[in-house]
């Protein structure tokens, strides 16, 4: 056995943390506070109800040096105490907001469960089911017990109005245990659950206490009988927090493993908790880990997650209002047959227009129904489409003969008027597109026949017509339009239309370009203009199958269409979307679920149960009306009381992360997570999250870029993308070009790593390694169009069968050698200088096979060094190995060993100046080494990352990934 | 240990199924005795926290014909196993110690090795709270029966802290070693530790207590581990130390993180014991039959 182990903590002040993302562990509603434990960091953010509900962060310090708080309670004068691990603080809210707390971390030698405060004692319960009763002036204590020392997964401490103290203990082994502090009585030993119990509270006036386990139900008992009064059941796996109401004792909220917030009630005689709210896909991947709820003055939950996220949710109900046809008939005394139904609808600002399928139309406004007379109306009986402008209070109704009804609603009295058709002959109008800019208000006309020109009419803000032209009609069989826009500063339109295809036009020469089949889905179903100048527009395209792209039209001497960024929902439908303040928020339909997402920031704002698409439907900025049964219109409004709808801090992935890199620049983040996602985040003011991207479906390895404009990701299944990358102002990525895998398909074959050399403007030297030993040399052209010439295959080859973790490309001199590590501990060095011809070679003899490490080598480092390389290995064997490597021949010298370099695997080596690397290690230290004549750790410091595992370095700053994210600065280099 | 489809993509998994073994373990054990030698001249040997039993199966088939005693023990029920006393108890309580002593007629063990692991709840901080504690629970029922110069084996997770563990265990065996079989997966933090020469404390008389917590239980054992401070000061850090690592197993055996590419229609073989029922049976049940709410 080495010594001890001195390099735990060493000249912490070397790193300075900068930022932090990861679980947050605990969160309290105090007054307009909410407290956030962010693992070792207090957060505290103030509410301030304007028009609508603002949370900002008003206090942020780590106060645990390693511990994370898992636990904050806080009386009513503000007494605060943190606890988490064996750590503990007490403090004052309004000491710590005025920049005046005394921040003491004070510690027991046990797990502490929970505490509380009871007079002028502070209680903490540890894991064995033990209360230290500690006297708050003097940290004296007692320890009090039930004579029962089950180990604990959960606890919580009530103190009654009356001063009696109950201990809710959650054991290990399925046993709810409640005693009294004072008697040290057991009062009930609850044995209704299966498996540990992971959460028990008793609700202030000791009437109920309601419990979870590993058997994922909820159970709430009656206190004085002991008996099980009903159980909820919804919670798709483990439970994780409960919350009692404040103010409504059988109200509880739950969080669990599942990412659901479910609100649940208790109505005495029902044997079932009955669920009255489930909110999911408010956190990312896995585990909301705390929650609170207020329902006495900001009705209001909060709930943080494994993803860093911390989201505030409304706990008013939904507000929704339904009208039947028969309601309509009696309020208006319209009289509809029996298959009347109601047919289409406009929202303006102060009323809503409704067209019954018989022509009649209705206007509703302040909840009632009134009629609205206009002549011909039989001409809308068996087809009409209603569309219209809300700004200027105009809604246009299109006849099957190509007829238009206005009705302007600008004065109290509606004016209704008719445009009568002069350009389709007989042929039936089948869609009526519209679209306003810069005080111009376009409607165009379409109709199926293709020799049929689109009309287009130009309409000023009075609604005069202005002009009419006649478009050309793309000529294909059939080009069904969906979308438009019009582009005020260039005079385009553009036409959107089934088979992801669209029509532009430049409406001064009505010149038109075709572009097909921009991406595999089928139906465009919006269009919007993101930005445009002279010659040069941004379009969002939206894509029924959930595909999205960013796109730039151009015109020279003709219109061109480059697609800069692709990404596809993993589940639902878009309808359409729009981008506020650089979030791109998407809505659509989801089985029968009517949602809208926030895709910049991955959460839903809103869902609503309507029954499916194929329904009548709008969405107005602050309802959502649809038809059910036909008959029955549906008004939900969406009720946007939150700034950022209530999103308080945005977090990173939810699962672990498995690499970081930094593009060249410094500008961007890449991470790859478990969650099969790559995220792209700006390094601007801390890692700002801007995509998800999606394309992969396999657990990920590695990421990284492989120049400025090209990245690449690796995964399970064989799945290995190039992405482009378009620095804007945001910045856009698509799946640029994707391997092709093996003939045989195995889903548990992993790329598990790869490297490459530039040889010219987008022309790599690519190597993939694989966990069948598997390695493959490839050469890839990016400026070539087809696969067949983009992608050659030189080198296909196996090392043994054994794993490979690591791979490197070095050239130098016309010599080019190939660099692995594997799980076998060695590293094998070929070269590979005659194999980069087009035709698929072996890899012969390898001129290194050394063994550095006893079984993985998980961590490898190559950088030019004098002449030669050096290169550091890394190994789950805790050392660390840096040999040099000269030139010509690639003889490798051992130069510095260090055996217990760690006290686990190390992960990953970031370089972060001459001599100087940074190290990462599953036992959540981060050393700097330097190598110069010897190896020396310069300095170490604990990360709150818990399985630390991957690392990357942009100068001076690190980027530590696992668990959640950090950043730090390596000060003195 | 299901029927999967990991039948596909891990050769320990199938070569356990072939080979008759409860679970893939089983290959850890053989292999850090491999390395170490660890069933050479014991008699006495307990395996804790042993369900499904494929240490206790392999402890069997090594053992045979040497007049071994060994006892199994769990609080989940295991099926019997030839040769094996196997006893459904708690490791904490002191009439589980007496009930291993008398079948070992009052003599104490030559080895003790737990197998053991809780259910994670993706905290890693409690996870490994929780392992440790597990850890040590076994420990102390291993003070109170094993003999001087006896072999403790026990898995671990290798995370923050696990170098005070390391350290504690330096006061009570000759040598304390952090080994990987071949068959454990290099992605998991798992590993075992192996004490050899255990040294009991001097002057330190372990004893099983129900009232006890483990680290009451270690309190007078001196090893190293920091008790409550005056007012609860934050204790300077604990003693650490770095367990030597070894890999175990031939370098050459099957890598537990590679891909191997088997045969097509090899037939999917029956697992040697059903997994047992776990406590989301109902819920699961539930789902099945649309009878949880969703909204």
């Amino acid at each position: 056995m080495s010594g001890f182990n001195q390099i735990s903590s060493l000249n912490e002040v070397e790193f300075a943390p900068l930022h932090h993302y990861g679980p947050v562990t605990a969160l309290k509603i105090y007054k307009n506070y909410v407290l956030a434990g962010y693992g070792p960091i207090l957060k505290i953010y103030q509410m301030t109800q304007g028009d609508l509900l603002d949370v900002a962060e008003v206090f942020c310090k780590q106060v645990f040096s390693r511990n994370k708080i898992h636990h904050i309670e806080i009386t009513s004068q503000g007494r605060l105490c943190l606890s988490g691990a064996r750590s503990f603080m007490v403090l004052d809210l309004e000491e710590v907001l005025q920049g005046k707390g005394n921040f003491k971390e004070r510690a027991i030698n046990e797990w502490i469960v929970t505490c509380a405060f009871y007079e002028n004692w502070l209680l903490i319960l540890n894991s064995h089911n033990v209360v230290y009763k500690v006297d708050l002036a003097s940290f004296e204590f007692d320890k009090v017990h039930c004579q029962e020392k089950s180990i604990l997964y959960s606890g919580s401490i009530q103190v009654l109005d009356n001063g009696t103290v109950y201990v809710a203990a959650g054991t290990v082994m399925s046993g709810v245990i409640i005693w009294d502090l004072h008697s040290r009585k057991i009062v009930h030993n609850l044995t209704d659950h299966e498996g540990s119990i992971f959460g028990v509270k008793v609700d202030k006036t000791g009437k109920y206490i309601v419990s979870c386990s590993d058997d994922r139900s909820i159970k709430l008992y009656d206190f004085a009988s002991g008996t099980v009064l009903a159980t909820g059941w919804g919670h798709g796996s483990r439970i994780w927090t409960l919350e009692f109401f404040k103010g409504d004792n059988v109200k509880i909220m739950s969080t669990g493993e599942d990412c659901s917030l479910r609100l649940w009630q208790y109505q005495e005689g029902n044997s079932q908790l009955v669920q009255l709210e489930m909110v999911e896909n408010c956190h990312s991947g896995k585990h909301i880990w705390s929650g609170d709820v207020d329902d006495l003055e900001y009705q209001v939950c909060v709930t943080g997650g494994a993803d860093g996220r911390i989201k505030l949710h409304d706990l008013n109900k939904v507000n929704r209002t339904e009208y039947s046809l028969q309601e309509i008939s009696s309020q208006t005394g319209l009289v509809f047959g029996k298959k009347d139904f109601i047919r289409d609808y406009f929202e303006l600002k102060d009323r809503l227009i409704v067209l019954i399928s018989n022509g009649d139309l209705v206007e509703y406004s302040d909840n009632s129904f009134k009629t609205i007379a206009f002549n011909d109306q039989h001409k809308l009986k068996d087809f009409a489409i209603v569309k219209g402008f809300s700004d200027i209070n105009i809604v246009i109704i299109a006849a099957r003969n190509g007829d238009l009804l206005i009705a302007d609603f600008t004065s109290d009295l509606p004016q209704l008027s008719w445009i009568q058709d002069e350009y389709l002959g007989s042929n039936k109008l089948t869609n009526l597109l519209v679209y306003s800019t810069d005080n111009k208000y376009y409607v165009l006309v379409d109709v199926p026949n293709p020799n049929i020109p689109f009309i287009l009419r130009e309409f000023d803000s009075s609604f005069n017509l202005v002009n009419v032209t006649q478009l050309s009609q793309p000529n294909q069989t059939s080009f069904t339009t969906t979308d438009m826009v019009v582009d005020s500063v260039n005079n385009w339109l553009v036409i959107a239309s089934r088979y992801v295809t669209i029509a532009a036009y430049d409406l001064s020469t009505t010149s038109m370009a075709l572009f097909k089949k921009l991406s595999p889905g089928d139906t465009i179903t919006s269009v919007q203009i993101i930005t445009s100048k002279t010659n040069e527009l941004a379009l969002l395209i939206l894509v029924k199958d959930g595909s999205y792209l960013y796109t730039t039209l151009t015109l020279s001497t003709t219109f061109h269409l480059d697609v800069t960024h692709a990404n596809k929902l993993t589940k639902g439908f878009i309808e359409g979307g729009y981008i506020k303040s650089n979030k791109l928020v998407l809505y659509g339909f989801k089985s029968s679920y009517f949602y809208i997402w926030n895709e910049t920031c991955q959460f839903e704002i809103m869902n609503e149960l309507c029954g499916g698409s194929h329904r009548q439907w709008k969405l107005a900025p602050s309802k959502f009306i649809y038809v059910k049964d036909k008959t029955t219109l549906v008004i939900r409004n969406i009720a946007h009381r939150f700034v950022n709808d209530g999103l308080i801090h945005l977090g990173t992935h939810g699962r672990e992360i498995r690499d970081v890199a930094v593009s060249p620049d410094g500008k961007l983040l890449v991470s790859a997570s478990e969650d099969a996602t790559i995220a792209v985040s700006q390094l601007e003011d801390g890692v700002k999250g801007i995509w998800s991207m999606n394309n992969h479906i396999s657990g990920l390895q590695r990421v990284k870029f492989l120049n400025s404009e090209y990245m690449a990701s690796s995964a399970a299944n064989e799945e290995f993308i190039i992405w482009k990358v378009t620095q804007s102002n945001i910045p856009l990525v698509k799946e640029f070009v994707r391997l092709k895998p093996s003939a045989v398909e195995n889903p548990d074959l992993r790329i598990m790593n790869f490297a490459s050399i530039e040889l010219e403007s987008n022309v790599f030297i690519l190597v993939t390694v694989y966990s069948n030993s598997n390695i493959k040399i490839w050469r890839i052209d990016l400026n070539k169009e087809h696969y067949g010439d983009m992608v050659k295959l030189l080198v296909n080859d196996f090392y043994t069968t054994c794993c490979i973790l690591n791979v490197e490309l070095l050239q130098k001199d016309d010599k080019t050698w190939l660099m692995i590590g594997a799980t076998d501990g060695y590293v094998t060095i070929w070269d590979v200088t005659s194999k980069l011809d087009p035709e698929e070679h072996k890899l012969g003899a390898s001129i290194i096979h050394q063994q550095l490490h006893q079984n993985g080598v998980k961590a490898m480092e190559v950088f030019t060094h004098q002449d030669g390389y050096r290169l550091i290995t890394g190994g789950d064997d805790n050392a660390l190995v840096v040999c040099d490597l000269q030139v010509p021949d690639l003889k490798l010298d051992i130069v510095g060993y260090e055996e217990s370099a760690a006290s686990a695997t190390i992960t990953s080596i970031s370089v972060v100046g001459e001599h100087k690397f940074v190290t990462t290690s599953v036992d959540q230290i981060v050393r700097i080494w330097e190598y110069n004549e010897g190896l020396t750790c310069l300095s170490a410091r604990y990360t709150t990352i818990a399985d630390t595992g991957c690392s990357a370095s942009m100068g001076s700053t690190i980027y530590i990934g696992g668990a959640g994210l950090s950043s730090w600065k390596v000060n003195n280099l | 240990m299901g029927k999967s489809s990991k039948d596909k993509r891990d050769l320990y998994y199938r070569r356990a199924k072939e080979e008759g073994w409860r679970a893939r373990s089983a290959f850890k054990l053989l292999q850090l005795n491999q390395e170490f030698n660890l069933f050479d001249g014991i008699t006495r040997v307990v395996d804790l926290c042993a369900a499904p039993g494929s240490w206790s199966q392999v402890l069997s088939r090594e053992l045979q014909g040497k007049n071994a005693k060994i006892v199994a023990v769990d609080l989940q029920p295991m099926t019997p196993i030839d040769g094996v006393t196997t006893i459904q108890a708690d490791i904490t309580h002191p009439n589980t110690l007496q009930t291993i002593l008398d079948i070992f007629a009052g003599e104490q063990a030559d080895f003790v090795c737990s197998d053991g692991a809780p259910d994670v709840t993706g905290l890693h901080d409690l996870d490994e709270y929780i392992q440790a504690q597990l850890i040590l629970s076994a420990l102390q029922l291993t003070t109170c029966l094993l003999k001087p110069g006896g072999t403790f084996v026990a898995k671990i997770f290798r995370g923050r802290d696990i170098d005070l563990l390391y350290s504690q265990l330096s006061y009570l065996f000759e040598r304390v070693i952090c080994a990987k079989p071949r068959a454990s997966r290099g992605t998991s933090l798992e590993a075992f530790i192996v004490c050899l020469g255990y040294k009991p404390r001097p002057g330190w008389n372990p004893k099983l207590d129900l009232q006890t917590s483990t680290e009451e239980f270690f309190e007078g054992a001196d090893i190293g581990k920091a008790g409550n401070l005056e007012h609860f000061e934050l204790p300077d850090d604990e003693e650490r130390k770095i367990a030597k690592f070894v890999a175990c197993g031939d370098i050459n055996d099957v890598d537990s993180d590679a891909t191997y590419t088997l045969e097509l229609n090899r037939l999917a073989l029956e697992p040697v014991q059903m997994p047992t029922a776990p406590p989301y049976k109902k819920a699961l049940e539930m789902k099945r039959r649309g009878d949880l709410i969703r909204r």
